[in-house]
């Protein structure tokens, strides 16, 4: 059985009076042909079979009011029969249409003026330049309480920078109006600008993001043999010990709690310039010859130090090698830039007395010091990464 | 097949180009009183024309219309109206205007560069100058469309060129008019030129006034520069539309002496030997003979209401010259009659900027616009 | 109070005011006898006569040039155009004439004129029939542009639109006309137009929309609300000119702003909106503002116009992107 429904006879129609019909339960009826006259709010129209078929039932008499959609007819043994709510509005309007009631309560207008608007900001709103609002997320730092220094109390880059300096930190007690209280005077100072800048940038993004952790060892250099490249001798052990533990040679970003172990060794190598501090990266570490990676770094330093690297030289390193023994020091706590996880320190060396057996040696000894974010690499893997590195540096070879 | 209906269009000319007049012309043409009142309404269009023409020449006008040679069709027209009828023009009908009271300073004040100009201290039901063609129409049938539903003894005369029945407001307006019987009155001034076009390029029909026929209603032919001829039909469709037995569709031929703007050159595209010839059917010419026949018309009389008109003319380019530069508060307090909020404020930007800036680049020390910009 | 839906509302509106001002004539193609396309003005002929309820001959231009000129004769028409899509021919009349005689005429002839139009698809009806072009005459100085949301404002503002001194562009969400019934009480009460309705009070996002799609907004933000989401609901009303102070207020508070419209996106009056609170409001926001909008291209016919128009779906996700932003 199909049942035909009172389609939509005119643009948004709600319903139609039945006139009259012209067939009866029983009839067989032949598509197109006209069934029954019915009274729109528009005119009375004849409505026609949809299809042939035997009537099987009318609803509804001369004078009821049928609603649009409703069933009109039921015919049986049909031929050629398409369900009728889908045939329905591809030829005439099919205007929504229902008696549900609409309640609403409607304010109209209001009494605010934009140009004295400042006095009418609900209390605890924010009100802070994109560009602020931009770094703020980017150095993790909460505006909430902090008193702006743009026209009308607005927030602005330079509050979010001065907030987020350490200076300004040991400055602001808790429940202290203003972040620029007791500031220390500037006078004759200079902006930061170029690499220095973007150290700054950097460090401070690694501070805010990144759990450090630093453990310290030293490589007994003592079986090498003469002519060995410490550079390349640290690269080779940084790839022997992400191979092992590649846990060490990935990016994490903790927004998002996500991981990426990196399917290459890419390092990069922190060189010293007058400017600031600059990363240029050699790739693959783990597949290059010695005298490859020295080509490398060659070139990569001399370019640090022109300033000619390109941003490609720069890009996309997995873990980084901080050599800070070449001018002095022994010990330190490197810091790992996201979305890095790990960087190696090499302290200076020196000839160091240690036990061996029941006597004493002078041994060349290399300190290191490895730095992971502890968010997402354990203390055992770093570890062993940390011993697969020294069983390689004490190679001869 | 057989003929379902048939039309005719008549022509009326009662005073020729010599200043002949035919027989069974009206008693208009010896009312020596009307006529002369036509008369120094037409000398005083002329020399007001020929001063606006020069205004502009001088850099103390803008872009203006001038309407050489339409003084017949403009100020009989004016004179078959009643006071209390609405006249919609298109925008050189300078004569109908100054007929029914339209200050000649008010006329230069919106051609240069004013909307002060379309304030008019009387006549205020009659619209302003009209420059997007043929719309005009359809305000003529809206005004008399009010005036049939408050049954008002009233009619709308509305003016139209000859270039502005190829557009479909001009039909859209006579056929309402015609389909409900309205009390208006379209004159069609049939110049020849539409700016370049001459008129058999507009229309292949024979006459303008058979457009009427497609909208059912009467339709007349008139020699637009006779003046006794266009201010009789007038006056007839005036009757007919007032005793509430709809609209007439007049077609005055006459001819554009000028070009069709001061920003317009019509050597380009028009023969001189035609202007020549144009200007031996011109309006004023025919009635100064006839005048001289009826013998109320001489060489000193038309020499001192020449010498009268010019100085009304020079009276009201004073007027006008000396009126100071709107503010720039009128360019936001005539909008709307609730302006909306957002408004004061680029009032405010307005005034700030406006003032004193801009007026240094005004030529002539008048601070008018002093350039033909078109 | 009876329940009406919004085309008898509008029916409505035209009845008490043609009672109580004689100066108000209604126009337009099929409004007599018939009533109107929709019917809105079904009955008025017999009750108001046929002077003042006048079915014109078929043109658009003709229809809103005769207004004007009845307007300059201390008139008040009411005209219907059958649909928007039909209204460039009378572009002409309402932007060179209607929008201009006020300040042209510096106040000696005005244009006291409502030209009603139904607004928008979401009806299944032919080509031509299911526009929205409220930006193009938005643009247009001297018109007020309105578009009811529901019976009750669609009785009010017509009411006001009827009474404003000068001319009104009415859109009426044909999708709306019968869609729900709502209580209005036929008392010749006129709402404010010029300013904003908040339909829905919310903290969390700002949603500003008109004519249809606040059904569709509305819908959204029930949805939103259940997910913890609090929206703000702002019923524009009048198109043009705009209510920003009440946008902005509400901007102030919220932090965040999603517009709404049926019209295509490209100059739309969406952009309108963002561009103004950007230039008062941009320090008070919380997220870049986001628009659902009609795509830019021709609103499809029947079988795909409900995948053009946008959705409760589109805007919860605009509100989602906004709040994750």
């Amino acid at each position: 059985m199909t049942t035909f429904n009172l389609p939509d006879l005119g643009e948004g129609l709600a319903e139609a009076e039945i006139v009259r019909w012209h067939v009866n339960v029983g009839d067989a009826v032949t598509v197109d042909q006209p069934m029954l006259a019915v009274e729109t709010a528009k005119a009375v129209v004849e409505v026609p079979a949809p299809f042939s078929g035997i009537v099987k039932t009318l609803y509804g008499q001369p004078g009821d009011v049928i609603a649009t959609g409703a069933p009109l007819i039921d015919f049986e043994s049909v031929k050629g029969a398409r369900n009728s709510s889908a045939d329905a509005g591809t030829v005439v309007g099919n205007m929504p249409t229902s008696d549900t009631e609409l309640i609403e309560t409607a304010h109209a207008g209001s009494n605010y003026n934009r140009n004295n608007g400042t006095t009418n900001f609900p209390a605890g709103r924010l009100r802070a330049a994109p560009a602020a609002r931009a770094l703020a997320k980017r150095l993790g730092v909460d505006l909430t309480g902090l008193n702006g220094s743009g026209r009308g109390g607005v927030i602005i880059v330079d509050d979010v920078i001065t907030h987020s300096s350490p200076i300004a930190r040991s400055n602001t007690t808790p429940g202290a109006s203003s972040a620029t209280a007791a500031r220390p005077s500037f006078e004759g100072g200079e902006k930061l600008r170029g690499l220095r800048r973007a150290m700054s940038q950097s460090m401070s993004l690694a501070r805010d993001n990144v759990t450090n952790c630093t453990l310290f060892d030293d490589a007994d250099l003592h079986h090498w043999r003469k002519g060995q490249d410490i550079t390349t001798r640290l690269l080779r052990a940084i790839a022997t010990g992400c191979q092992a533990e590649p846990a060490l040679n990935a990016w994490f970003d903790g927004n998002t709690q996500s991981r990426r172990l990196m399917p290459r060794v890419d390092v990069g190598i922190a060189v010293d310039t007058g400017d600031g501090l600059i990363v240029p990266v050699i790739r693959d570490v783990g597949n290059r010859t010695t005298a490859e990676l020295r080509q490398d770094i060659d070139r990569l330093k001399r370019a640090a130090r022109d300033r000619t690297v390109t941003p490609e030289d720069l890009r996309d390193v997995t873990f980084t090698l901080s050599n800070f023994g070449m001018i002095a020091g022994r010990y330190a706590t490197p810091v790992v830039v996201p979305p890095m996880v790990a960087i190696l320190g090499s302290g200076r060396l020196s000839r160091d007395v240690i036990a061996v057996n029941d006597g004493v040696e002078a041994h060349l000894r290399m300190p290191l010091s490895l730095t992971f974010d502890h968010r997402c690499v354990t203390g055992g893997e770093a570890a062993r990464f940390l011993a697969t590195v020294l069983r390689d540096l004490e190679k001869d070879t | 097949m057989k003929t379902v209906a048939e039309f005719e269009i008549k022509y009326c000319q009662f005073l020729d180009a010599a200043g002949s007049l035919a027989a069974g012309a009206p008693p208009l043409a010896s009312d020596t009183a009307e006529l002369l009142k036509m008369y120094r309404f037409m000398t005083l269009v002329r020399a007001f024309d020929t001063k606006a023409v020069n205004l502009q020449r001088t850099g103390k006008l803008g872009t203006y219309a001038s309407c050489l040679g339409h003084e017949a069709a403009h100020v009989g027209v004016a004179a078959a109206m009643h006071p209390e009828d609405v006249l919609i023009p298109v925008y050189r009908e300078f004569g109908s205007q100054i007929w029914r009271g339209v200050k000649m300073s008010t006329i230069l004040t919106f051609w240069g560069g004013d909307e002060r100009g379309c304030d008019y201290t009387t006549a205020r039901e009659d619209f302003p100058w009209c420059v997007p063609i043929a719309t005009q129409m359809l305000h003529g049938a809206g005004v008399a469309m009010a005036m049939k539903i408050r049954g008002q003894k009233r009619c709308s005369v509305t003016f139209i060129g000859d270039g502005g029945t190829s557009e479909g407001a001009f039909y859209e307006a006579i056929n309402l008019a015609g389909a409900r019987a309205l009390p208006a009155v379209f004159v069609i001034v049939n110049n020849d030129w539409a700016i370049s076009v001459p008129i058999e390029q507009q229309t292949a029909t024979k006459t303008l006034a058979q457009k009427a026929i497609a909208a059912g209603i009467p339709g007349v032919q008139v020699d637009g520069n006779d003046v006794i001829a266009i201010r009789h039909i007038t006056s007839e469709a005036v009757a007919r539309a007032r005793r509430g037995e709809g609209p007439t569709l007049i077609e005055a031929l006459t001819y554009r002496l000028g070009d069709h703007t001061t920003a317009d050159d019509a050597s380009r595209y028009r023969d001189q030997s035609e202007v020549k010839e144009a200007w031996g059917k011109e309006p004023l010419l025919r009635l100064r003979s006839h005048l001289m026949k009826l013998r109320v018309w001489d060489e000193a009389r038309e020499g001192a209401l020449k010498a009268e008109c010019a100085r009304e003319v020079e009276a009201a380019v004073d007027e006008y010259l000396s009126a100071p530069k709107p503010s720039t508060d009128e360019m936001f307090d005539h909008l709307f009659a609730n302006p909306p909020k957002g408004l004061a404020e680029q009032r405010e930007v307005a005034r700030r900027y406006a003032n004193g800036h801009h007026a240094a680049g005004h030529g002539a020390g008048h601070g008018r616009n002093g350039s033909d910009g078109h | 109070m009876a329940k009406v839906t919004m085309i008898e509302a509008i029916n409505r509106a035209h009845a008490w005011e043609m009672t109580h001002d004689p100066t108000v004539v209604v126009l337009g193609e099929d409004i007599g006898i018939n009533g109107g396309v929709f019917r809105a003005t079904a009955g008025l002929q017999e009750q108001f006569g046929k002077d003042r309820v006048q079915d014109t001959p078929l043109a658009e231009g003709m229809i809103a040039g005769m207004a004007i000129g009845m307007a300059t004769q201390g008139l008040k028409p009411v005209a219907e155009i059958q649909f928007m899509g039909f209204i460039y021919p009378a572009l002409d009349q309402i932007a060179n004439h209607m929008a201009r005689m006020r300040n042209r005429t510096r106040g000696r002839l005005t244009c006291p004129v409502v030209m009603r139009m139904p607004h928008g698809g979401g009806i299944h009806a032919p080509e031509h029939h299911s526009e929205s072009l409220e930006a193009m005459l938005a643009h247009h100085a001297g018109l007020r542009v309105v578009c009811p949301s529901s019976p009750a404002r669609a009785y009010g503002l017509l009411l006001a639109s009827i009474r404003d001194p000068d001319p009104v562009i009415f859109l009426e969400p044909a999708r709306l006309y019968r869609l729900v019934k709502q209580e209005v009480a036929d008392d010749g009460q006129a709402l404010p137009l010029d300013v904003c309705y908040r339909l829905r009070e919310g903290s969390d996002v700002t949603v500003v929309t008109w004519g249809a799609m606040v059904t569709e907004t509305l819908r959204a933000a029930d949805t939103l609300e259940s997910e913890g989401v609090s929206c703000e609901v702002l019923d524009l009303a009048t198109l043009s000119p705009i209510d920003h102070d009440t946008i902005l207020e509400s901007v102030v508070k919220t932090g965040r702003l999603v517009i709404v419209h049926e019209a295509p996106r490209n100059c739309g009056i969406g952009a309108e909106i963002a561009a103004t609170v950007a230039e008062h409001g941009l320090y008070d926001l919380n997220a870049p503002i986001r628009r659902v909008a009609g795509y830019d291209t021709i609103m499809p016919l029947a079988r795909l116009e409900y995948d053009y128009i946008p959705n409760a779906a589109r805007i919860m996700d605009a509100v989602r992107e906004t709040l994750a932003a």
